[in-house]
């Protein structure tokens, strides 16, 4: 079987906001070579490590987790050496996406037009905070700075509170994978026309995307979208605590089919108080936001949610088919029955030795499967091996490694 | 500039609600002629959705839908009758792609599940986009995408400790993980084909591109065996990382310092030099990630004179990680935004001049802004059906009559 991107090849020059997106590339079957700065790339050294590996730039769970199938070369690009290694990559590659403050790649003769001067289908790939130009661009963000201006910060969190980051720094979630359609539609592009081109993604404009119906809710009816989290909108729906966590429930405000299939399953648990949830009123959405409603349902409602777990409860609601699902940590989502049915985790090689369970496929393509070809590299671990594909002598390498260069 | 990458792609869309249509609105946009099939008897539950044009209701009036299906077409047709279905398969006859994201099965009944799509036309791309996927043993398990965020663990540890989770407060998997990655993987697949002919079948859970980005949290838990807590706005090893209160009503900053040197010039702009800020502790990070919960309060203390905008400005230009949480009011004008001209006003029949997000990249040589609304509820029935069905208007008007285009 081919894999469906065979055949292409991707230099990833990218930092945290854009290394998800060379993976993306790699376990559809890119050729994609991690180019890291001698000390490595940024999420080498972001939390969370391997306990015991603290530190270390191979035990960064971050940089393993967005890295997997890709192979490294490390090169300083301060160096001209260094930026005409870039160069030759760049010439033999079909896309290159880069992470640095707009200009700075230019300024080293590594920029777009200094690129696709070697190679006219290229595609290079910018992602920065606010983009290639315009107002802040070239100014400092970070994952939670992006979410602010971006807006999604100020949909997050408790109404009593202050606004609340998307957790797993989704800024940068959201650039990479907004970089990788740009790049793919760029690419599809290129391979019909013959000519590649630059694609200038901002993370601010990614969050953007996630506002849900913030900026309709604005334009249409003048409303500005507020959080709102910990208060309950409507009885029937909300998160409820049961015994060994949280449930989401979401029985009310979606038509009349699910309270109906609600108040069925809860006739078969047998809940207690039955009556104070029948009659008309329970259809009328007015009424489902009055405290009075809020508290019978509660009455009724939490007292079977602390009866069981919240994996218990997810079965038993959805054998009426009622719209609940537990709230999961990191560690039930491992153990679903679901997940593990499909067999969504992979066992996968870690670099320093091991295995662990990984996300696995993203989406089953029947032709071209997603695969996870390789452990995440070790700083420079391919360096030899790319340079030697290149063409390079085994005596310009070494005479490359004694400037420092690789 | 180039012709849309896109163009001369036909896709018949059966996508209705959140990810689905954001996904398919992704290809519309850069030049696919998408066909959303929708019905009358049916309608897309976000046509029935708020936000409305000036807050009146109707099945062509809501901002919900709308931003998800700029650039399409709408053909009604009502599935249930087998003239329909007889059309549906001349459609698909001479389209490229096919997109559902229906539970498992129900193509199936319409006739259209992907083995008698890939007897028609063996060379279209089907991609499913169900909650759970079409294997496992709670494929039938029904959600939402704020239920999918709970189910995935990105609920849990959206949240303060020790409060109840509340998440991004808006359904995150249906507007980032799900729509990007289901791009992703369609524009792979024509990669593929357009190499190989070969058409195949997607199959995405809503689920598991949530987990993909989440997937440090999650090694975390298979490698170290930590199941993570909600951390509210901190990161770890990093402070002050949060969100301070300004000046005014519910008006917050976003502040992400990393290095000492960003510290220094945060309490410089703060005027923290005397006070607190000389504390010898918080000079470097250990020091001030340990400390952190009394420097939040000092920080705070400080920032709550100011206004977010100016203080955000001031921090930027010194070098520091900092951003006002933006509401969509200033969202709509922010002035980066506005660069990239990110808001679009396009006009629609029964709305007026209404706002649409373009999407969030741009390319130097293909221009990607919006020239087309979202549908009205079969606008373009009659104009399809002449196109693709060879019909006169009698035929058409006999078909709506009898309640087959509708």
């Amino acid at each position: 079987m081919t894999a469906a991107l065979a055949g292409i090849r991707v230099i990833d020059r990218s930092g945290p906001e854009g290394n998800y997106c060379g993976k993306l590339f790699a376990e559809l079957g890119a050729d994609v070579i991690l180019v890291e700065p001698p000390g490595g790339t940024a999420l080498r050294g972001e939390p969370p490590f391997a306990a015991g590996r603290e530190g270390d730039p191979e035990a960064s769970l971050r940089f393993l987790a967005y890295n997997t199938s890709k192979r490294s070369v490390a090169l300083d690009l301060g160096q001209a050496a260094g930026q005409e290694i870039l160069r030759d990559l760049a010439s033999a590659a079909d896309l290159l996406i880069e992470t640095d403050p707009p200009g700075w790649a230019a300024a080293r003769g590594i920029g777009y037009t200094g690129l696709a001067g070697h190679n006219q289908r290229l595609v290079v790939t910018s992602i920065t905070p606010f983009g290639q130009d315009g107002p802040y661009s070239g100014y400092p963000a970070d994952d939670l700075t992006c979410l602010a201006f971006g807006g999604l910060l100020s949909l997050g969190g408790y109404a009593d509170g202050p606004p609340l980051q998307a957790a797993g720094q989704q800024a940068y979630a959201a650039a990479s994978v907004f970089a990788a359609v740009a790049s793919m539609l760029a690419l599809l592009q290129a391979q019909a026309s013959g000519q590649g081109q630059h694609v200038d993604v901002s993370v601010q404009e990614c969050v953007v995307m996630g506002l849900e119906t913030a900026i309709q809710a604005y334009d249409l009816e003048g409303r500005v979208r507020k959080r709102t989290g910990g208060i309950t909108r409507r009885a029937g729906s909300g998160i409820f605590r049961c015994r060994d966590g949280y449930v989401f429930l979401m029985a009310s405000g979606l038509g009349e089919r699910f309270w109906v299939s609600l108040l069925d399953w809860l006739d078969d648990e047998g809940a207690v108080g039955m009556e104070a949830l029948r009659g008309d009123a329970w259809t009328q959405p007015s009424y489902l936001e009055t405290d009075e409603a809020k508290d019978s349902f509660l009455a009724v409602f939490g007292a079977i949610c602390q009866q069981y777990g919240k994996a218990e409860l997810y079965r038993r609601a959805q054998k009426w088919r009622v719209p609940l699902c537990p709230v999961n940590t990191p560690g039930d989502v491992v153990s679903s029955a679901q997940l593990t049915g499909r067999q969504f985790f992979v066992e996968h090689p870690l670099p320093y030795g091991g295995t662990a369970l990984m996300p696995g496929a993203p989406y089953r393509l029947s032709q071209t499967p997603w695969q996870m070809t390789r452990p995440a590299p070790r700083l420079g671990e391919h360096t030899g091996e790319v340079l030697r594909e290149l063409g390079y002598s085994g005596e310009r390498i070494d005479g490359l490694r004694r400037m420092g260069a690789i | 500039m180039a012709s849309q990458p896109l163009a001369g792609i036909r896709i018949l869309d059966f996508c209705w609600v959140g990810a689905g249509s954001y996904m398919t609105r992704l290809l519309a946009d850069h030049g696919a002629d998408v066909i959303k099939v929708e019905t009358s008897t049916n309608v897309d539950p976000v046509r029935m959705s708020p936000p409305y044009a000036d807050g009146v209701a109707g099945v062509n009036r809501s901002g919900y839908f709308t931003d998800r299906n700029s650039s399409k077409r709408s053909l009604t047709l009502n599935m249930k009758t087998a003239r329909t279905r007889e059309l549906a398969r001349e459609l698909v006859r001479q389209c490229d792609i096919v997109s559902n994201n229906f539970t498992p099965g129900v193509m199936d009944r319409f006739g259209l599940g992907y083995d008698q799509v890939h007897a028609l036309n063996p060379a279209a791309i089907y991609i499913a986009m169900s909650m759970q996927g079409d294997s496992g043993p709670e494929r039938d398990y029904l959600g939402f995408g704020l239920t999918i965020s709970a189910l995935v663990g990105l609920h849990h540890l959206t949240a303060l400790p020790g409060r109840e989770p509340v998440g991004t407060g808006t359904n995150y998997p249906d507007h980032v993980p799900n729509p990007a990655h289901a791009a992703f993987a369609v524009l792979a697949a024509l990669r593929h084909r357009r190499r190989t002919g070969q058409g195949q079948y997607i199959d995405m859970a809503q689920t598991e591109p949530t987990i993909a980005l989440l997937a440090p949290a999650i090694l975390d838990y298979t490698v170290n065996g930590n199941d993570q807590s909600p951390v509210g706005n901190q990161s770890p090893g990093r402070a002050p990382h949060g969100v301070y209160p300004c000046r005014g009503d519910d008006q917050w900053i976003a502040l992400a310092v990393r290095t000492d040197g960003q510290w220094q010039a945060t309490r410089e702009v703060l005027g923290l030099q005397a006070a607190a800020g000389a504390d010898p502790d918080w000079s470097t990070a250990e020091g001030r990630y340990a400390g952190r919960d009394a420097l939040d309060q000092v920080v705070a203390a400080a920032t709550a004179g100011h206004d977010a905008e100016t203080l955000a400005r001031q921090l930027i230009a010194r070098g520091v990680p900092a951003g006002p949480a933006a509401t969509a009011d200033r969202v709509i004008a922010d002035p980066r935004l506005a660069h990239r001209e990110h808001f679009q006003f396009l006009h629609h029949p029964e709305m007026g001049e209404r706002i649409y997000n373009r999407p969030p990249f741009r390319f130097s040589a293909t221009d990607n802004s919006l020239t087309r609304p979202a549908p009205l509820l079969g606008q373009h029935t009659a104009e399809i059906c002449r196109e693709l069905l060879g019909m006169n208007e009698t035929q058409v008007d006999d078909l709506v009559r009898d309640g087959v285009l509708s």
